[in-house]
């Protein structure tokens, strides 16, 4: 008998149809990996199951019987538990209260916090989740808050764990750990959703995967059944180019000069320590890195928002090394920031606002601090459709779009604006593979049109497919530079962990390749 | 002049002016750590403050007054409750509105009732709690006039003020309420998926701050003052806000804040006999408490960090 079955579930909001008589059936110790791009509806279906949101029509079963979960709480007493994309964890409590909240241990409504302590001690030992439960949420690291929300399910008595996304923050290296946790789950007896819209994530950790596509299951297959090309063709609708050819760089002036750079990060650390490159005209080089390593630090004293302490920085023979954001624009640097939401878009804003963005003070949207707003929404219009943006209007707030299509509108505006660098720091994350395959397209246009491209990734798949250099940046200094040729995942790995006898995936020992440049 | 300002009584005075503000500081903790900001305090101690004096007009009995004016305190914020929870207006504006609805609904009541406005007739006040007079001579004499003046003198509430302080710190930080009040206005998600309900909890909040804030009234009008005189409250709410963010959101906190201004009140009263000596107007002596907050607010406590989500409507789903 299936832990929990959906049948013919059916949700409708407003103008859309989110599940359209989605059925599902979740096995005792089954991975599911729920597939599908960003709005196919996966979210809506889990939040169904967990009382968040309410069906219109169809039936969900847990252990044979079927049941009506009206709210979480009673999701939670049938043994359904959820880690959320975005964190269900208070900040300033600590591990243990964040875990034992709506189910306090204690009498007379008095917390025994050594029974809490004691119980979360237990579980984290018993599932080998290891965290410091005396620690305060904002203390922890991202790996480890994910860790203590499932700890709060599994102390919640969870035996089906619905994980929404549970990687789009994650480092490699906290998606590996996050795999081994899911197993020993797994061989614990608890029974596990993953939703996701990643294809080698899919493949690596699922028994089975259903494919969801506009509200609708489209498929259903085994990961032995299957390949990437395969799954990317039924998620999307469409063939997906994953790797996208290039022609040969054709390597112009150089366009972008940094020398021994260095800036410090908001704790006064030295994140960026003495680091020299350049960037020529119809080339893309790929700054490789584990996040943290100074390459956030080092885009921001690129773009005019972060100081550096020393070095310089020069576009075309200009030296911008202390050039503010305004200034960085005017001589040709555009930049698709790391988090969109924060940096790249003014959410409550419409398109054409945000789309104007940076530009609004020249002509021809403003004369003399007065914008034009036809100019504007004429811009507007063209970009969206060269940009494939998927709006009903311009006057579309950007919070209302999906991830995609708001990085469309991030990418639109900067590519748009014409500029001699890009500087795109992650520019896919939380994307889909169609999304992705866009922006690839995007940033190699640039190439092709002769302009410089500098690419910040974690992912080692979007570097491999894109650079025709890779810098490898790590604790600050870039201990590696490859031709994309001779590149390769295990290579570069090696070298972004820091390149002394790190191993990567399940235990295959790595050895280094490639020439040794200065450091 | 000095042991003339320095009395058992300047420290009794402090601690009796900071009893109101402590309990709707109080109040203003518990509310704004549910994520619902309470400006309406001073219209909730006002409406507190009237009916629990009309009540001691009418029955004579200053306790049953302690009693209306809690309930009293408890139905406007009520309002608050309704407006901020459920309607998920701005809560400044909701709580701004009540303060306008007590000013004009006891000036209204006033001439209503009692056919004019302004003060009413004096009633009879609650009476200190202990009555013990000297003992001893000597050093030890002069010890009990200090502590039979500072700590022996009091009416009830201005204890009770003291035993919530201390009771709800340690609620807060020991009972499944004050877990949950300091998750709620910290991310109320977590808490509604944690299968807790949100509103339930910021609305008991808001009635509590509603019940502090109307006991504050009470010790008000029926232990110090002993009349009602319509917007005598005079900014108290607002003080009480501010001791809250000055004592970090904290009941203790609050309490404690509550008395460094109660304390530069009683100060300035004190010294105000001594114009002729210190030569300034006697608009400046009244200044210095708010100075105090000014000064406290802006300056030493540097940047105080208060709930993540206060203010901050909740929506399901």
């Amino acid at each position: 008998m299936p832990v929990l079955e959906l049948r013919e579930v059916t949700k409708v909001f407003p103008g859309v149809i989110a599940n359209d008589k989605v059925s599902l059936v979740l096995e005792e110790r089954e991975i599911v990996a729920l597939l599908g791009e960003n709005g196919a509806g996966k979210s809506t279906l889990m939040n169904i199951v967990y009382g968040l949101l309410s069906a219109d029509q169809g039936e969900i079963l847990v252990d044979g019987q079927p049941v009506k979960i009206r709210s979480s709480r009673q999701a939670i007493d049938l043994g359904i538990g959820m880690v959320h994309q975005h964190f269900m964890l208070v900040e300033p409590l600590t591990v243990t209260e964040n875990i034992v909240l709506g189910r306090e241990p204690g009498r007379l409504g008095i917390i025994d916090m050594k029974a809490a302590r004691e119980r979360v001690a237990e579980i984290s030992e018993r599932y080998g989740l290891r965290v410091d439960p005396d620690a305060k949420i904002s203390e922890l690291e991202v790996g480890l808050q994910q860790r203590v929300e499932i700890l709060k399910a599994l102390y919640q008595g969870a035996r089906v764990l619905i994980l929404d996304e549970p990687t789009a923050v994650l480092t490699p290296q906290e998606v590996r750990e996050l795999f081994a946790v899911v197993r020993s789950l797994v061989d614990e007896g608890l029974s596990v959703v993953f939703i996701t819209h990643k294809l080698e994530e899919v493949m690596a950790v699922a028994d089975r995967i259903v494919v969801m596509r506009d509200g609708s299951v489209v498929g259903e297959v085994r990961p032995s059944e299957t390949d990437e090309i395969g799954l990317a063709r039924l998620m999307v609708g469409r063939d997906v180019v994953l790797r996208i050819d290039k022609e040969p760089s054709q390597c112009g002036d150089v366009v972008l000069e940094i020398r021994d750079l260095a800036v410090k990060s908001d704790q006064e650390l030295d994140a960026v320590a003495g680091v020299s490159f350049t960037v020529c005209g119809g080339e893309i080089v790929a700054i490789a890195g584990v996040s943290g390593n100074g390459q956030t630090e080092l885009v921001e004293a690129l773009v005019g928002l972060r100081s550096p302490q020393s070095g310089s920085i020069s576009l075309k023979g200009t030296d911008i090394t202390h050039a503010s954001a305004r200034s960085s624009i005017e001589v040709g640097v555009s930049h698709i920031p790391e988090d969109r939401h924060r940096r790249g878009l003014v959410l409550p804003f419409n398109l054409a606002e945000n789309l104007v963005l940076g530009d609004h003070r020249l002509k021809p949207y403003a004369t003399r601090g007065v914008m034009h707003p036809r100019e504007i929404t004429a811009m507007a219009k063209k970009r969206i459709e060269d940009y494939d943006i998927r709006t009903p209007s311009e006057k579309v707030l950007a919070s209302s779009l999906s991830g995609g299509n708001q990085q469309k509108v991030v990418v639109a505006r900067e590519i748009g604006r014409n500029p001699e660098l890009l500087v795109a720091a992650q520019p896919t994350r939380g994307l889909d593979v169609g999304a992705i395959e866009f922006v690839h397209r995007q940033i190699l246009g640039e190439r092709s049109a002769g302009k410089a491209v500098l690419l910040i990734s974690l992912e080692l798949e979007e570097v491999l497919s894109l650079a025709d250099r890779v810098l490898v940046m790590y604790e600050g200094r870039i201990v590696k530079e490859f031709v994309a040729e001779e590149a390769d995942a295990e290579t570069l790995g090696y070298y972004m962990t820091g390149g002394g006898g790190t191993k990567l995936d399940d235990g295959a020992d790595v050895s280094p390749t490639g020439s040794e440049v200065g450091a | 002049m000095l042991s003339d300002v320095i009395t058992p009584d300047l420290f009794a005075a402090a601690l009796r002016i900071a009893t109101p503000l402590a309990l709707a500081a109080i109040g203003g903790t518990i509310c704004e750590r549910s994520g619902i900001v309470n400006i309406a305090l001073e219209g909730i101690m006002l409406i507190g403050a009237f009916f629990g004096t009309a009540t001691v007009l009418a029955t004579g009995s200053p306790w049953l007054g302690v009693i209306v004016a809690v309930l009293a305190g408890v139905a406007i914020s009520a309002v608050h409750a309704v407006a901020s929870v459920n309607l998920r207006t701005d809560q400044v504006v909701s709580g701004t509105a009540i303060n306008l609805l007590a000013l004009g609904l006891t000036g209204f009541l006033m001439e209503l009732w009692y056919g004019h406005p302004g003060t009413t007739q004096p009633i009879p006040t609650l009476q200190p709690v202990f009555r013990i007079g000297a003992m001893g001579e000597g050093f030890l004499g002069e010890v009990w006039r200090w502590i039979n003046g500072v700590f022996l003198s009091h009416t009830p509430i201005v204890y009770l003020a003291i035993i919530i302080a201390i009771g709800a710190q340690w609620a807060l930080y020991h009972t499944r309420w004050g877990l949950r009040l300091r998750a709620l206005g910290e991310h109320p998600r977590a808490v509604d998926t944690a299968g807790v309900s949100v509103a339930r909890g910021r609305w008991v909040a808001v009635l509590m701050s509603g019940a502090l804030g109307g006991l504050a009234g009470a010790n008000l009008s029926i232990e110090q003052v002993g009349v009602f005189q319509e917007g005598f409250t005079n900014g108290r709410g607002y003080i009480a806000l501010a001791a809250n963010i000055f004592g970090r959101w904290t009941p203790i906190g609050s309490y404690l804040a509550s008395l460094l201004f109660g304390f530069a009140d009683a100060l300035q009263i004190k010294l105000q006999p001594f114009r002729d000596v210190i030569d300034l107007p006697p608009e400046f002596f009244l200044m210095v408490p708010y100075v105090v907050t000014v000064v406290v607010l802006a300056g030493v406590i540097g940047r105080a960090v208060g709930p993540a989500q206060v203010g901050v409507p909740y929506e399901k789903g």
